[in-house]
């Protein structure tokens, strides 16, 4: 479902349902609040079995809850919060309907005469993926399917709560707020290390919910309050929000073989006071938590109003772990290097499903240091909306920094920015009209930053002025949108030296003028300044150092390359960011020392180079077999001098590779050696083939797959290098994937072979599934089988053609067919 | 019995050592490589994913232990919604008073770091995988060991863990088990549509507490993969 782009109807929030004058004073910030306390805790009190649903209590035992809900009103609480915690199908599996549960809950509230009820929507109890297996889409309908049924039934807002995943809970978010006018309050719960179990910090949460439009966002449960002090105003300095606050009453800990928590009522309202005094202006209870507990919170909130909180406004996005907040003159570093524009590599890796290499080209721009990743999957011949979004979800699995989604179609940018975890940059909105029109309200109802490109139906203006006027109409339309200002970035669209050089002094001038006029931060592609001249690392420095002069923000380029760092780390200290410059004296003192390194380094590589090129001829087979990868590049590097890239290929590379294998089926070779001698083959042929481009992976296609239900894709993995290592172009299709799918795609593909793993007894029977559909609709297509519990006999009885028993055999097999 | 065991949830947070014996094993390096031709730099290498395993772990355990009741259904758990039905557990658990529930993982931070590291598919992923599942193994059997010594003090005697996919007891128990013990809650583990758990580094079992000494070692009768295991035909088992 993309509502933005293809105009689904949905609920105008800007009218929201609120239920009466005082609470729209507490989403004001005008006037506090008291929420009821924990609901297990009584119910366990009552005699709740051990792993019993709770919600069901609500149609088998109605008075029960109810009674615990009035307890809390006569404590004071003004809100109650439904015995909804888990009732989402996946939880309730079949126990009971989700309507059903809700409407007797949200009537067991009512009953309590409290002043308001809160529909409860924790997590969905299963992990989302790429780490866990459900799908965002999935979740998305577990909340979607609560949402209708709180709203149907009559509850006053909807509490989001318990998240410890941060794109579970822009799920939950995003279905209250399609799907429902009430007012949405979202808290997320944090470990003793400051962090999720998912490693979010509370800055990234609080950013991520505010920008998605939550009424009130806050923390609940893990820990007592005084634990929580910190983190909470570590998200107050960030966020306008109505704030919320449900503590548990301390650690649970065990007295007399009972769990009970440490706090007592008293100690624990003491220690709510002072984030009541810090500006938390929602209060109630959570684990441990009882109507005396909430009796004394009542005392604490009695006839205070929130404290009046000042919060700086400016840019901020956010990946799954870190944030980028621009203060003064701060400045963030974009990677580029994820778009496949003129990176021939890149585009076979998007062609043929290799995500994971666009994930280590992910980590190892992180590793270069750079903040924010640009990541763009435009290529003619490919489902954009679809890679961009697989690319999103890869990455964001493995590096926590925020994400700029590259694109110039609105729907692949509503896909990813769906799905994304946290507050991206959409990269990029323009000030022609259509665009304006069509990506502003994507942005907006998915809370993204956004860069402005400043070109127009006219084109890119040459002057500065003509540039400032394009970034004027863009941030009011933004405005007009419901975009904050400072969520904006004005790219100014750095032209060619070689071809507009009169233009080069406007950009820099029209990044001048936007910042002072506008108010806004600017981000600059910045070796598009030397196309057409030699020694572009060169330009591109000092280009960018003027740059950061004019007042760019953030540069969008290649972080690893060290020209560019240079200038970025000496600017860091010039605006101040770097504080005494403690980076850059622990990354410069030895200086000079590194680069005479260097300079060594250089010649005794060049030394390599000769002495590979004398024992050329017998050494690359002894280096892969030895599996010393560095020096078997050097050595390729040096016979691609003078010997052809097949010749190399066939009497070096494809001889190592076939006695590595003779060595791991004899027994003297083991796993560990097998893969260290594959990467070392696999960067050789890398350099082969940087070289000569031409000799490119044409053997095959093979599609590999981990069958449905299992997670496990290691050994697949491992297939997957040497089969490449062979010349084959192999089809990753990942894990858990759905027979049907694997068809699909090897059809799609056009592959001869279809490796299949499985790990488990339990998902043999998918695999078995998977070979009927592949005989039955890709009868030409072979079928080879491997996985720890399987056999040759187990082989043969699902009707595989081939059952590989390790890695080396898998290639073997492939072998024979072609 | 008194309430010491009874009722309480047991938590433990401690860290824990990648046992390299058992990880090199895992890795088909049964004798530590000695016989092989395994260089020092690949040592390293595998080494460092020891390491770098253990420093992005966050072992932790629980465990509850519940009277234990024959039905006709099964034999039930009491306090709880759990029946174990099938003949493995009946016979392992026959004779049981109490039965002590337990889970252990390694953590979400580590079930991320595999699975970066998985997508390199290099040496390291190898190791790293093995690592962890040396550590869920190392965390489980510090768990059982609380078990026991608890058990001990009330002056019952334990027997080995028995976990779901064991014998004919079914994966199918593992959102029950895990429910149970609020692991999603405590320890972050969830299950996937086929009830495989989430970190993959977690464990989950079932000891029996009884009256008198109990067999301690596990076998490999009853074992679902007695045919299939490479490792039975070398004459090694999968336990200690």
């Amino acid at each position: 479902m993309l509502p933005i782009s293809t105009d689904t109807t949905l609920p105008d929030r800007r009218k929201k349902r609120i239920k009466d004058a005082y609470l729209r004073q507490v989403l004001d910030g005008q006037a506090s609040l008291l929420f009821d306390g924990a609901m297990g805790t009584m119910l366990q009190a009552r005699g709740l079995a051990a792993g019993e649903l709770p919600e069901l209590l609500c149609l088998s035992d109605p008075e029960v809850v109810t009674e615990i809900h009035a307890q809390y009103v006569a404590a004071g609480s003004q809100v109650v919060t439904t015995n909804t915690f888990g009732a989402n199908r996946h939880k309730l599996g079949g126990s009971a309907s989700v309507e059903d549960v809700f409407q007797a809950a949200i009537a067991c509230a009512r009953a309590s005469q409290a002043q308001y009820v809160a529909a409860d929507i924790g997590p969905t109890g299963a992990l989302l993926e790429p780490l866990g297996s459900l799908s965002f889409d999935e979740a998305y309908d577990l909340f979607a399917e609560q949402v209708q049924a709180a709203h149907a039934h009559g509850a006053d807002l909807i509490i989001i709560e318990t998240m410890t995943d941060l794109v579970e809970a822009k799920a939950a978010v995003l279905a209250a707020k399609e799907h429902s006018d009430l007012p949405i309050f979202a808290t997320m719960t944090f470990e003793d290390t400051g962090r999720t179990l998912l490693g979010t910090t509370p800055q990234v949460a609080a950013l991520t919910l505010q920008a998605l439009g939550v009424d009130a966002l806050g923390v609940n449960c893990s820990l007592g309050p005084e634990a929580l002090t910190p983190l909470v105003k570590d998200m107050l300095a960030v966020t306008f929000c109505p704030f919320i606050v449900q503590a548990n009453a301390g650690l649970p800990q065990v007295v007399d073989g009972e769990t009970v928590f440490t706090l007592k009522p008293q100690d624990y309202a003491a220690a709510v006071a002072p984030m009541v005094d810090a500006g938390v202006g929602i209060v109630g209870g959570c684990c441990g938590t009882n109507p005396e507990y909430l009796a004394l919170l009542a005392e604490e909130l009695k006839d205070r109003t929130p404290k009046e909180r000042t919060v700086e406004r400016g840019f901020s996005i956010t990946g799954t772990q870190e944030a980028v907040v621009l203060r003064n003159n701060d400045v963030a570093v974009i990677g580029e290097r994820i778009n496949p524009t003129g990176k021939k590599k890149l585009q076979e890796a998007l062609r043929t499903n290799n995500t994971d290499y666009v994930v280590s080209e992910a980590l190892a721009q992180v590793e270069a240091r750079a903040e924010i990743l640009d990541v763009n999957a435009g290529l003619p011949d490919i489902n954009e909306a679809a890679m961009l979004l697989e690319l999103v979800k890869r990455i964001q699995a493995a590096v926590g920094v925020p994400l700029q989604i590259d694109s110039s179609d609105p729907q692949a940018i509503e896909a990813a920015v769906r799905a994304y975890a946290g507050k991206p940059l959409i990269n990029s909105v323009n000030g022609k009209q259509e665009s304006l029109a069509s990506i502003l309200p994507i942005a907006a109802h998915y809370g993204c930053a956004v860069v402005g490109l400043t070109l127009d139906e006219g084109g890119i203006p040459p002057t500065a002025q003509e540039r400032l006027a394009i970034a004027r109409r863009i941030v009011e339309a933004a405005e007009g949108a419901g975009i904050p200002r400072e969520d904006v970035a004005i790219d100014c669209l750095v032209m060619s030296a070689a071809t507009n050089q009169n233009e080069v002094p406007q950009i820099l001038e029209a990044v001048r003028l936007i910042k002072s006029e506008l108010g806004v931060r600017t981000v600059l592609g910045v070796s598009n300044i030397s196309f057409g001249l030699p020694a572009r690392p060169l330009m591109n420095a000092n280009f960018l150092a003027a740059a950061f002069s004019a007042g760019l923000d953030m540069p969008i380029l290649n972080p690893l390359a060290r020209s560019y760092t240079e200038v970025v780390d000496t600017w860091r200290v010039i605006c101040g960011q770097d504080t005494n410059s403690q980076d850059y004296i622990a990354r410069y003192a030895n200086y000079e020392l590194a680069a005479e390194q260097a300079h060594a380094q250089a010649q005794q590589a060049a030394g390599v180079d000769t002495q590979a090129a004398e024992t050329q001829e017998t050494s690359l087979k002894d280096l892969v077999i030895k599996g010393e990868r560095a020096r078997a590049v050097e050595c390729t590097k040096a016979l691609l001098q003078t010997t052809s890239a097949l010749d190399i290929i066939n009497e070096q590379l494809v001889p190592a590779l076939d006695t590595v294998g003779e060595k791991f089926e004899a027994g003297t070779f083991f796993l560990p050696q097998l893969m260290t001698s594959a990467e070392a083959a696999k960067a050789a042929f890398d350099a082969i083939r940087e070289q000569t481009p031409s000799i490119s992976a044409d053997k095959g296609p093979i599609a590999l797959a981990t069958v449905k239900g299992d997670i496990h894709d290691i050994g697949k993995n491992i297939v997957k290098m040497l089969l490449e290592n062979y010349g084959y172009k192999v089809i990753d299709l990942g894990r858990d994937v759905e027979p049907q799918t694997i068809v699909d795609k090897a059809l799609e593909h056009g592959c001869k072979v279809v490796g299949l793993s499985a790990l488990m007894t339990t998902t043999v029977k998918n695999m078995e599934e998977t070979v009927r559909l592949l005989h039955e609709q890709a009868p030409d297509i072979k079928v080879m089988v491997g996985g720890a519990v399987l056999s040759q006999a187990y082989a043969d009885t699902m009707g595989a053609d081939f059952y590989a028993k390790d890695a080396t055999m898998s290639a073997r097999f492939a072998e024979d067919l072609s | 019995m008194g309430t010491q065991l009874l009722g309480t949830v047991h938590i433990n947070r401690e860290k824990h050592a990648v046992d390299r014996g058992e990880a090199l094993r895992y890795m088909g390096m049964s004798d530590g490589g000695e016989s092989q031709e395994v260089d020092d730099a690949l040592r390293q290498r595998i080494e460092d994913s020891f390491t770098h395993c253990e420093e992005c772990s966050t072992p932790a355990w629980t465990y509850r232990v519940f009277p234990l009741q024959e039905t006709d259904e099964g034999l039930a758990l009491v306090g709880t919604v759990l029946v174990l039905t099938g003949d493995d557990i009946r016979t392992h658990l026959h004779g049981a008073k109490y039965c002590a529930v337990m889970a252990a993982t390694c953590g979400l931070a580590n079930e991320r770091e595999l699975q970066i590291q998985s997508a390199k598919g290099t040496v390291e992923a190898l190791a790293f995988d093995a690592a962890g599942s040396a550590l869920a193994e190392t965390t489980a059997s510090a768990c059982n060991a609380a078990i026991v010594e608890d058990a001990h003090e009330q002056g019952l005697f334990c027997n080995w863990r028995y976990s779901p996919g064991y014998g004919d007891l079914p994966l199918s128990l593992q959102p029950q088990i895990l429910r149970i013990l609020e692991a999603e809650k405590l320890l972050g583990i969830t299950t996937t549509p086929a009830h495989l758990m989430v970190p993959t580094k977690s464990v989950t079992a079932l000891v029996g507490l009884f009256d008198q000494p109990q067999e301690q070692r596990k076998s490999c009768q009853g074992c679902s993969l007695f045919q299939e295991c490479t490792l039975r035909t070398k004459g090694h088992t999968c336990y200690q």
